[in-house]
This record gives structure tokens, C-alpha cells and sequence, in this order.
């Protein structure tokens, strides 16, 4: 063992000099690597600003809410991007809230023992799933039922809604909300469920031991206590979802514009930068596809303190 | 779908006096939301299933001799046949660079902010780490093709430095999670016989923790094995043959997988699925591996390995001649 | 405590086999000046593989290619992080200033085919520049418009929605489409423009020409631009194009280099256009266009990159673009292309 030659010391004066050196090497290097990391970070956030400047001089913040994307004019605007993750992602988080809720509950209360170890085993497995293969499936199966069954299925119903209009593809918003839903299930399910058995033992057979119904205690007993947890676990599933780059590509249709139908083609932030970034026809487009960066970074920074916020608050009134 | 609240209204357990038709009510309630539930929960699982279903259906066809060997064909009128063997290399050798980069710088960040540094000093560098686990990875694509890129060309080692970026908070801080297991009585044994602090934590503290370490490192692999986005953006202009030089570009399988599944020529899909069966392997091999590893580290903590470790503490006490502590 | 010092073992030995085969793996692969790295048009990508099949095999160089799309190819060239560029579009004077001292030479000669899927119709239907500009600004949505009808009787054209496909990289295909359409519709010129990143408004966009034709083979309805190589490779369907005599005209050899031969002189920085060529030209495709390799004039790799672009110039290298429908280079041209190889230094 490594660990024991270190420990063997024979002369106490020789050791406490050792000792004294050793103690201080061993903190600077670990400090080394703890400013190492805190410098990637803020390395990351110097850069990419440093790229989006001029962009940023050029747009100001009005390329938030310019619609201009054309590398003819050489004007850029992020609005439409923004447009895209937003409804991507929130749709995909409003469909896989209540999924990886029932999941979760599924998995703690209402599932058969034996059940509970293969099935959570396999949420677990694919919260690991690489989003390319999630993009590769999207692009070559799910695309094609999107078209032929899904779209129809929504407008036969539906279609009165714009939003469930417009003609049938296999390629659009729809195919991406569906792959980001699948995405950050497995995840928010994962974390539920880890939340979930966390409930004290006490509190549950207490509600129901004075007759609530499984339901009732459920709901009035564990999803309180866990709630705070949960929308903690839905931010970080949101946050993956707007970062998201290659599944997205692979489906959306990569196509500047607001449109009303879900069905219709539409491009996120990270999708973007991901199809155009090495490609860009001048710099001012580098910038802006930097700019687009910057703004997918702040997001990414206010959904982690946004998460962290929430779970310390709970920790610190659960003592 | 099922619409189950995420918040309720408060601890609002009902009373137990009620009229029986309340407690029909009630109970048909509790039915149809615990049906609801299971039905989303396998509805879900279901799809996942699905989905890895007819990755593996299609995808094991593509598996052959020729996969595993071969590079892909480079012609373009006869795209059949060849394999992905350049791109599995290409991916080993990334990955296996970027550990080797983000393991030690992980590992040392845990140990000072654990060990050494102050409460809200630790905190900080805590929150950097979440901060920087939660960055997009395309984000960081862009912020290494700027840093090194740029001027120098794509190379393999390059990807490598920006999958360990990826993974330095995943291990700094699965490490950090994993220290604070290691007992207090082995460290304060270990102190209270003079041993200094560093040798308790290389000597007790690393060696007890390793099960759970090895966790989180293979965890942080099986992620960015699959990481496609830096890897554009880096290593992407690939040499067409099997290479393990990382001055150039590799091709690696996620990089693979996402241009073959925009062609048109099922050939190509093929490997592309073939391609994504061996990344689901990955990750369900080293999940089921990290499971045993963190398993027996903790078996080892709370029986007989704790007693080993004590007994090492208890062995340094007798040759420093000092009472049991 | 044995088990583990193995698994320790084994992983240390792993790595250190590892770092041995990479360096030893770059002993062997990195000798001075056998190898090529490129990447850009994907519109060039076959033929570029076919050669690199055929030559890197029998000169020993080592070439990859990596069919990133023009655009990126000519920002990699331009940042120096290939040996060259290539392009489907010449370089604009921004681009060129930019790029420090490169020269752009042209190596190949094809054509843009205007590929669809609509089910049930046959190939090589009629179509007209003017149409097909209408129906990428959003003007015509239908497949059964009459003014496409009108040029196709007795073909039954569905009531379906068009899907125009696009590239959503920077593409010279989206160059050389967006030229020509740009020149027979003035209100394509003023809307959209010739441009690598044409910004439609209506339609999907794809990655790479692979990509705009596996949105197409999938996808009823569809239509797309991209090079004939790929739509012929993938059996896609394409259209017979109106030119300026009249005449229909498929993206065959014969019709692009009737297109070539308005071809007479050849500017200094190489720079082509023969989209649209003049009604003396009877059977001329009228979306034909050159394609280019860009790279530095003072080159680490001079050596090896100037006897790899005479070779692809050459008739031996040009021969291998007829399966692929790359017309041989004009000899005016070809000759050009050799007096700007010369350029290439040593650096």
C-alpha cells in the first residue's frame, strides 16, 4: 500500500520537519487546484464575453428582442432563438413535471417491492442516456411518428388551436419538446425519488394512522415536505433543457422565425451556435453567435442559484 | 397525463369523523389519483423502454467483425461495410485523457475545500463548481474552440481538455460528498496521536474514501463519453483511420452518431445506431459498476474495513508510545 | 485490499500502455510534410474522397477532409487551423482581406440540382428559376400551383404543402443556388441576396448536403438544392431547369460544361460565375458552378499541397469526378488554376 510508506516515520524531529513542509505543500497544492477550477470558470465567463463584445457594443441590448438574424445585412437578433428555447424547454418541463412526480411516487408508494429496484434501476440508467442518442432516435424514429401519428392525432382534436395547426413534419418544435421531455424525466424522476424517501417514516404512518387515505397523505404530507426539493430538481431539469445543443439540432429544423404552430420548424439558442458557429460569414456574426452564449450562460448561472436558493432556504428551516 | 399538483396546501389531514359517503368519496379519489399516477409512471417508463429497445434492434445489426475493426468506408459511392473502430479508439483515447486531466485537479479541490479551507470558503468554491456543472456544454465548446482552436487547429487533446472541464465539478464535488462519510473517529484518531493532518488525509482519509471516489469518476466518464458539442467544435475533422495520436483530430462516436444521423444513406445509420448501443452499454456498465463500488465502500466503512483502518490508526499509536485515544 | 491494488494496478498499466501507443502513435503518423488536413464545401466532399481514395493511397500523403460546410471551411482556413479551405463560393473581399494572403483556386466543376420528394410524381419534372425562387420566399406553398401545373401537363401534382429545405450552415451550395436565383428573380435579389447564410423564412433547415438530403428522402413534400452527386447517390428525384434559350435542362456533364464554355478568360483572384449563362448557350444548366481550394500562399506544407491540387487539376484526378457528375475543368481555367499553384511558397 502507497499509504503506508508515507506513515512510516522513524525520527521525531526529522518527522515534525517533514511533517511541517509536507503539511504546507500538501495545502498549496490543493489550494492550486481549487483556484485552477474557480479560474476555469470565471476564464469561461471572460471569454465568452470577450467574444460577444462586439456584438454587444454593436447591438446593445436590444439584440434581445431583435428579430433580425441575416448574415446578408449583417444584422443579428436573438428574439426568435430565445422564443424557441423558451417554448421548447417549458413546454417539455410541463409535460415532464407531473411524469417524474407520478414516477417518483410510483416508484416510492404505489409499486409492488419488487418492482421498485428493476424500474428505478432503469430511470437511473437512462437519466445517462447521451443526448445524441436521444437526437439520433428523435431524428430517425420518433420524427417520422411525430408526423404520421401525433401531429394528426393533436389537430383531429385540437386543431382549432393554432398552436396544433399547420402541416405535419417530422422535423419542428414538436419532435424537440418531446425530446427534451424525454431528456429530463429520468432526471427529475431520479431526484424525486431520492426526495421522496426522504420523508420521515413518522409523519407518514402518522397521517395514516388517523385515516387519511394514501392519496390524502400523499398529497398532504409528502408533497409539501418534498415540494421545495422537487421545483430545485425541475429548474436543473429546465436548465439542461436550454442548454441543450445536439439533440435539438437534430430535430427542431433549425429555423430563425415565432411561429403558432408547434408543429412548425423553429431554433433554440444552443442549437444555433452548434450549427453555425464554425461557419459564420464575418465576425460581427461570430459575436452575435457569442452573444448568443452569454445569454445561455447568465440563464444557466440564475437556474443554479435560483435551484441552490430554494434548497438552502429549506435546509436552513429544516434546521 | 396526470395533473398532480406540485405543491399542496399544507398538512391538511382530514378528520377522522365523517359521514360514510365522504369516506367513499374519498377513497375512489385515492383510487383514481394512485391510477393516474401508475399509469404516467408506466406510460413514461414504457417510451424509455422503447427507446432503448429499438436502439438496440437496430443498432445490433450493424454489430460485425468489420464494426469493431474497420474504419468507416471513404468511399462515397459505396458507403456499405467498414466500421467505427477509429471512432471507439478516438473516444478512449479522449475520454481516458480528459480523466486523467480532471481526476487529480477534481480530487485535490475536494480534499482543500473539505480539509482544509474555511466553512465560507468552501461554500464559495462549492457554489463555482455548481455554477460550472451547470454551464451548457456547447458553451464550453465555444469558450475552448476561442482558447486553444483558434490559430492552432483541431486536436485530439483538445477535446480532452474541454470533457475535463465537463467533468472537474462532477468529481470535485462527488469527492467532496464522499470525504464527509469517511467518520469522524478515524480522522480525529489519526490526529490525536500527532499524526499530521496531511499524512491522515492521504494515509486514511483517500484510501477509505477510494470506493466512493472510483463512483464518482466512472459517473463523470459514463457523462462525457456521450458529450457531443465540444467535441464538434474540437476534434471533429477526423482522420479516416485508427489513431491514437492526439495531435490531430479523432473522430469519437458521439461526434459519429450525430453526423450520420442527418444522412440519407441507411449505411450510415447503421452505424450510427451501432455506434449508440455501445454508449448505452457504456453508461449502464458503469452505472452498475459505480453501484458496486460505492456499495462496498460503504460496507467497508461501517464493518470490517473500518476495523482495518482503525487498526492502522491503533498500529501508528503504539509506535508513537502514547495512550489510546 | 488485494483486489483493490489490482484493479489499480491494471488501471495504471492501462494508462501507461496507453500513453506509450500515443506516443508512439505519433512517431509513426507525424513525420514532416505527408499529411493534409481540410475542410469545408460538402458540395466537393465526394469527389474530395475519391481522390483522397485514389492518390493518398498511391502518393503516400496522408489527406483528411472534413465536409464542414464552405463557410466553415473558409473561416478554418482563414483562423489556420487547416492546411486549406474549400469552397463553393469565392471569397468575398472581406473574406479575402481576412484571410491574410490566400489564393483561391478552382478544382472542380458540377452543378446544383433542385431535388424534391412528392410521392407518385415522376423525375425530372419542368421547373423555372423564377418558380422556385417563389416558392423559397413563400409565394407559391403548393404543389399543385398552377404555375407549376401549367409547365407539367399530364402530371398530376398533389394538393400538398411544399417543404423548402435548406442548408442552415454556411454553404457555397447556398451560394451558388441564391446567385442564380438571385439573377433570374428581382425579388428574390432584394428579399434574400447571394449569400453563403441565405435567412428564409419559410422551410427547414439542415445541416450539411448530407443532411438537406435526409430531410428530403424523409419528408413528403419536400424540396431542396444540393449537389447532384447527392441527390443522384441518393436516389433522389430532380428537376430538368429552364434556361435562358428555353430549353430544360437536366445537371448533367454535357450541360455543365456547355455552362462552362461561356468561360473565356479567368480574373486574377480566379473568381467564376456561370450561373444563368446567356441563351447561346442552348443546353446549359443553368445552376452550374465552380468550386474552390483556398489556402494560404505561404504554406508549411507547400510541398505536398501544391502536387495534391495538380493532381486533383489534372486529367487523372478529373476523370474521377465524371461518376459523380464533375465536368472536367475548361483547359482556360485549368490552366489558371496551375499558374496560381505556382504561388504557393514554402512558409
Amino acid at each position: 500500500m502507497a499509504a503506508d510508506s508515507t506513515l512510516i516515520v522513524l525520527d521525531s524531529s526529522q518527522r515534525k520537519r517533514s511533517d511541517r513542509l509536507g503539511e504546507r505543500g500538501f495545502l498549496y497544492v490543493t489550494l492550486a487546484a481549487t483556484l485552477v477550477a474557480v479560474g476555469v470558470l470565471v476564464a469561461i465567463a471572460v471569454k465568452v464575453f470577450d467574444l460577444a463584445a462586439p456584438a454587444i457594443s454593436k447591438f446593445g441590448v436590444g439584440f434581445l428582442w431583435s428579430q433580425d438574424w441575416n448574415a446578408v445585412t449583417n444584422r443579428f437578433g436573438a428574439l426568435d432563438f430565445i422564443y424557441g428555447t423558451a417554448v421548447s424547454s417549458l413546454v417539455a418541463l410541463a409535460i415532464a413535471a407531473p411524469i417524474s412526480i407520478a414516477i417518483a411516487l410510483f416508484l416510492t408508494e404505489l409499486a409492488p417491492k419488487w418492482l421498485r429496484t428493476p424500474v428505478g434501476a432503469l430511470v437511473e440508467v437512462l437519466s445517462g442516456i447521451p443526448s445524441v442518442v436521444i437526437g439520433l432516435w428523435g431524428i430517425l424514429v420518433l420524427g417520422p411518428i411525430v408526423e404520421s401519428q401525433v401531429e394528426p392525432f393533436l389537430n383531429s382534436f385540437l386543431g382549432w388551436i393554432p398552436l396544433f395547426s399547420g402541416r405535419y413534419s417530422p422535423v419542428g418544435l414538436l419532435p424537440a419538446i418531446l425530446v427534451l421531455t424525454i431528456m429530463i424525466t429520468p432526471i427529475v424522476s431520479s431526484i424525486s425519488r431520492e426526495l421522496l424517501s426522504r420523508v420521515p417514516k413518522e409523519q407518514i404512518e402518522g397521517a395514516l394512522a388517523i385515516g387519511a387515505t394514501r392519496w390524502e397523505m400523499i398529497r398532504g404530507v409528502m408533497l409539501p415536505y418534498v415540494g421545495p426539493g422537487i421545483i430545485a430538481a425541475l429548474i436543473l431539469g429546465v436548465g439542461r433543457a436550454v442548454g441543450e445543443a445536439i439533440a435539438v439540432t437534430q430535430v427542431i429544423g433549425t429555423t430563425a422565425g415565432i411561429r403558432s404552430s408547434l408543429f412548425g420548424p423553429a431554433d433554440t439558442l444552443a442549437s444555433r451556435i452548434a450549427s453555425q458557429y464554425q461557419g459564420a460569414v464575418s465576425n460581427l456574426q461570430v459575436s452575435s453567435l457569442a452573444y448568443l452564449a452569454a445569454i445561455l450562460l447568465v440563464l444557466s448561472l440564475l437556474f443554479n442559484l435560483g435551484a441552490q436558493l430554494i434548497v438552502r432556504r429549506v435546509e436552513r428551516s429544516r434546521g | 397525463m396526470s395533473t398532480l399538483p406540485t405543491s399542496a396546501n399544507g398538512p391538511d389531514v382530514p378528520p377522522i369523523f365523517h359521514v360514510d359517503r365522504r369516506l367513499k368519496r374519498r377513497k375512489i379519489v385515492n383510487r383514481l389519483m394512485e391510477g393516474v399516477s401508475t399509469l404516467a409512471a408506466l406510460l413514461a417508463v414504457a417510451v424509455l423502454v422503447l427507446l432503448v429497445g429499438s436502439v438496440v434492434v437496430r443498432g445490433a445489426s450493424a454489430f460485425n467483425g468489420a464494426f469493431f475493426t474497420q474504419v468507416a468506408s471513404g468511399d462515397f459511392l459505396n458507403p456499405a461495410g467498414g466500421g467505427i473502430a477509429h471512432a471507439i479508439v478516438g473516444s478512449a483515447v479522449i475520454v481516458l485523457l480528459a480523466t486523467l486531466i480532471a481526476v487529480p485537479v477534481g480530487v485535490l479541490v475536494a480534499i482543500y475545500t473539505s480539509e482544509f479551507a474555511r466553512p465560507q470558503v468552501a461554500g464559495i468554491v462549492r457554489l463555482c463548481l455548481d455554477v460550472l456543472n451547470g454551464i451548457p456544454s456547447i458553451v464550453i465548446g465555444i469558450f475552448i474552440f476561442g482558447l486553444l482552436v483558434v490559430g492552432r487547429g483541431q486536436a485530439a487533446w483538445i477535446a480532452s481538455v474541454a470533457l475535463s472541464v465537463i467533468m472537474l465539478p462532477l468529481i470535485a464535488r462527488s469527492t467532496q460528498e464522499v470525504l464527509t462519510l469517511v467518520p469522524l473517529t478515524l480522522r480525529e484518531a489519526a490526529l490525536g496521536v500527532g499524526v499530521a493532518k496531511w499524512r491522515m488525509v492521504i494515509g486514511i482519509v483517500i484510501p477509505a474514501s477510494l470506493g466512493g471516489i472510483m463512483t464518482g469518476v466512472s459517473l463523470a466518464i459514463a457523462r462525457v463519453a456521450g458529450e457531443t458539442a465540444p467535441i464538434l467544435f474540437t476534434s471533429s475533422i477526423a482522420v479516416n483511420q485508427i489513431s491514437t495520436d492526439v495531435s490531430h483530430a479523432l473522430q469519437t462516436i458521439p461526434v459519429l452518431i450525430f453526423t450520420y444521423s442527418e444522412s440519407p444513406e441507411p449505411a450510415d445509420h447503421a452505424k450510427a445506431w451501432g455506434g449508440a448501443i455501445l454508449l448505452i452499454g457504456f453508461v449502464l456498465f458503469t452505472s452498475v459498476l459505480s453501484r458496486m463500488l460505492m456499495s462496498r465502500m460503504k460496507r467497508r466503512l461501517e464493518g470490517g474495513a473500518r476495523g482495518e483502518l482503525l487498526g492502522r490508526v491503533t498500529g501508528l499509536l503504539g509506535l508513537f508510545r502514547r495512550p489510546s485515544a | 485490499m488485494k483486489k483493490r491494488s489490482f484493479v489499480l494496478g491494471a488501471a495504471i498499466a492501462a494508462l501507461g500502455a496507453l500513453a506509450l501507443s500515443a506516443t508512439a502513435g505519433a512517431a509513426t503518423t507525424r513525420k514532416a510534410d505527408d499529411s493534409l488536413l481540410g475542410g469545408g464545401s460538402s458540395f466537393v466532399s465526394p469527389l474530395v474522397s475519391q481522390w483522397i481514395n485514389d492518390y493518398g493511397t498511391k502518393a503516400g500523403v496522408n489527406i483528411t477532409y472534413g465536409p464542414i460546410g464552405s463557410g466553415a471551411g473558409i473561416a478554418a482556413v482563414t483562423a489556420r487551423t487547416v492546411d486549406f479551405g474549400a469552397s463553393d463560393a469565392p471569397l468575398t473581399a472581406d473574406q479575402a482581406t481576412a484571410c491574410n494572403g490566400c489564393v483561391q483556386i478552382p478544382w472542380a466543376l458540377s452543378a446544383t440540382s433542385i431535388a424534391y420528394n412528392i410521392p407518385g410524381v415522376k423525375n425530372n419534372l419542368k421547373i423555372t428559376g423564377d418558380l422556385v425562387a417563389k416558392i423559397y420566399l413563400g409565394t407559391i406553398t403548393k404543389w399543385n400551383d398552377a404555375a407549376i401545373t401549367a409547365l407539367n401537363p399530364g402530371v398530376t401534382l398533389p394538393d400538398l404543402d411544399i417543404t423548402p429545405v435548406y442548408r442552415s450552415d454556411g454553404s457555397g451550395t447556398s451560394y451558388n443556388f441564391t446567385d442564380y436565383l438571385s439573377k433570374v428573380s428581382t425579388d428574390f435579389a432584394s428579399a434574400i441576396g447571394k449569400t453563403t447564410q441565405p435567412p428564409f423564412k419559410v422551410g427547414v433547415g439542415a445541416r450539411g448536403s448530407a443532411g438537406v438530403s435526409g430531410i428530403v428522402a424523409k419528408t413528403s413534400g419536400s424540396l431542396t438544392y444540393v449537389d447532384v452527386a447527392f441527390a443522384l447517390k441518393n436516389k433522389l428525384f430532380f428537376f430538368a431547369v429552364k434556361n435562358q434559350a428555353g430549353k430544360y435542362t437536366l445537371p448533367g456533364i454535357k450541360q455543365i460544361v456547355a455552362a462552362a464554355s461561356t468561360v473565356t478568360s479567368v480574373p486574377a483572384d480566379n473568381a467564376l460565375s456561370i450561373v444563368d449563362p446567356p441563351k447561346t448557350n442552348v443546353d446549359a444548366y443553368p445552376i452550374g458552378t465552380f468550386t474552390w481550394i483556398i489556402t494560404p500562399k505561404s504554406s508549411k506544407k507547400a510541398v505536398t499541397l501544391k502536387k495534391f491540387i495538380l493532381y486533383a487539376i489534372s486529367p487523372f484526378g478529373q476523370k474521377l469526378g465524371l461518376p459523380l457528375v464533375f465536368a472536367p475543368l475548361p483547359k482556360v481555367v485549368a490552366v489558371a488554376a496551375s499558374k496560381t499553384v505556382a504561388q504557393i511558397t514554402q512558409g
